[in-house]
């Protein structure tokens, strides 16, 4: 026995209805459920795998922007011991300068000072080796004995002044 | 088209439906099994042991072909879903594939020479029911009951008739699109054959040589193209209705 070639069957559509919904839970269950799950897995993954890679890489930028900065500092430090070291040289060598200058000052004082008293004493030492002589030289002339005491200070401020006017 | 007719030819054309196999009275009601459901039992085992066998043991890194071919078939699927409908309708996907992979292969039937599935009207009538009970739900859950009471009123008053008529003709004209084309080329099949079979006699040869190749050809349309096409526009028609029924009047 057919079915007539075109009609409408509520057998056969019940039926076909019941086919389709088991095939969509057939195709659900075996094709779509695990595909999807793994397919979403793999999502994961790959979302898990840039992830990492982006923390990495932010490390990494953070690390080297901290090494920039110890860098940065080490440099600064550097530059501040040299010039406090330089600062320091400098100051000590003028420092040593003035001191030598100093020292070099008071020297040419004293020899000075003992040039001029070396100078004093040798201008005494003749002016009194010339009132002798100048004494003597009278005493030889006037063959008398002059009054000595006089006679010297006449002489000597005569020679006080050869002596001045020596200068 | 059974392998007998190759060697004695066919001699009558016999327009029929599906066989009835089993009949029940529940009721007062006459429940028919035909040959369409349990060639539908037939496809659906296969498809399940098919299925079953491409994602058995799958990888997250994929090694087996199979695994690839299934992981192809959901991604195509998908995205054919994404590009028409949206990807709020990713949970509709496995519904449009068991209907495009029951009507594809419930036509191909017909290349083993078994009657096609979607040669029965009330199979591809049924889909469309679904298809109709569906794009009527999509609809009231997008605009509420009232919207879409309204919705039929739309744009005045006056065309309520012409959209019942439309909204009615929708699971009819799907039904019968499919139906028509699946069921015409059967009959054209048999014409050609029954046409090929005379030629034969008639200038007398015994086995009806002439029908060897010839309907080879025409089978390529009818039965592959028109199968392909047929279960692809079903499919397309189904998700755009429902994707516009989605959007708000």
């Amino acid at each position: 026995m057919n079915l007539d070639f075109l009609t409408i069957d509520i057998g056969s559509i019940f039926f076909n209805l019941a086919n389709t919904l088991i095939l969509f839970l057939v195709i659900k269950h075996f094709l779509f459920k695990p595909v999807n799950a793994i397919l979403e897995q793999r999502k994961q993954d790959v979302e898990n795998t840039y992830q990492k890679a982006d923390e990495a890489l932010e490390s990494a930028k953070q690390s080297e922007k901290k090494y920039n900065d110890l860098i940065g500092n080490a440099r600064e430090e550097s530059a501040r011991i040299i010039k406090n070291a330089s600062e320091t040289a400098s100051r000590r060598s003028e420092e040593i300068i003035s001191e030598a200058k100093n020292n070099a000052n008071m020297i040419i004082k004293k020899a000075n000072a003992e040039v001029e008293r070396e100078k004093a004493n040798a201008r005494t030492a003749i002016r009194d080796e010339m009132s002798d002589l100048a004494l003597n030289i009278a005493e030889k002339i006037v063959d008398k004995e002059i009054n000595s005491d006089d006679h010297r200070r006449f002489i000597d401020e005569f020679i006080e002044n050869v002596g001045e006017n020596d200068d | 088209m059974k392998v007998s007719d190759f060697f004695r030819g066919v001699t009558e054309i016999d327009v029929k439906g599906p066989h009835v196999i089993k009949s029940f009275d529940i009721g007062g009601i006459t429940i028919n099994l035909t040959e369409t459901i349990v060639l539908g039992w037939f496809l659906i085992a296969i498809i399940a042991l098919v299925l079953w066998l491409m994602t058995r043991n799958m990888e997250k890194v994929p090694t087996k072909k199979r695994q690839i071919v299934a992981e192809w078939i959901v991604s195509a699927l998908n995205d054919l879903l994404d590009d028409t409908m949206g990807k709020s309708f990713r949970w509709f996907t496995p519904y449009v594939a068991t209907i495009f992979i029951f009507s594809l292969l419930g036509s191909l039937l017909s290349l083993f020479g078994l009657r096609p599935m979607t040669a029965d009207f009330n199979v591809t009538f049924c889909w469309a029911l679904m298809t109709f009970v569906m794009i009527q739900y999509t609809k009231i859950k997008t605009n509420g009951f009232l919207g879409y009471l309204k919705g039929f009123c739309a744009p005045f008053p006056v065309m309520l008739p012409m959209n019942l008529v439309s909204e009615v003709s929708t699971p009819i004209s799907m039904g019968f699109r499919h139906f028509g084309n699946v069921a015409g080329g059967m009959i054209i099949s048999s014409l050609i054959y029954f046409a090929l079979t005379g030629i034969s006699t008639a200038i007398g040869l015994s086995v009806p040589v002439l029908s060897i190749g010839i309907p080879a050809v025409l089978s390529a349309y009818f039965d592959l193209f028109s199968g392909f096409m047929q279960a692809f526009i079903f499919v397309m028609l189904t998700m755009i209705y429902i994707a516009s029924a989605a959007e708000k009047d």
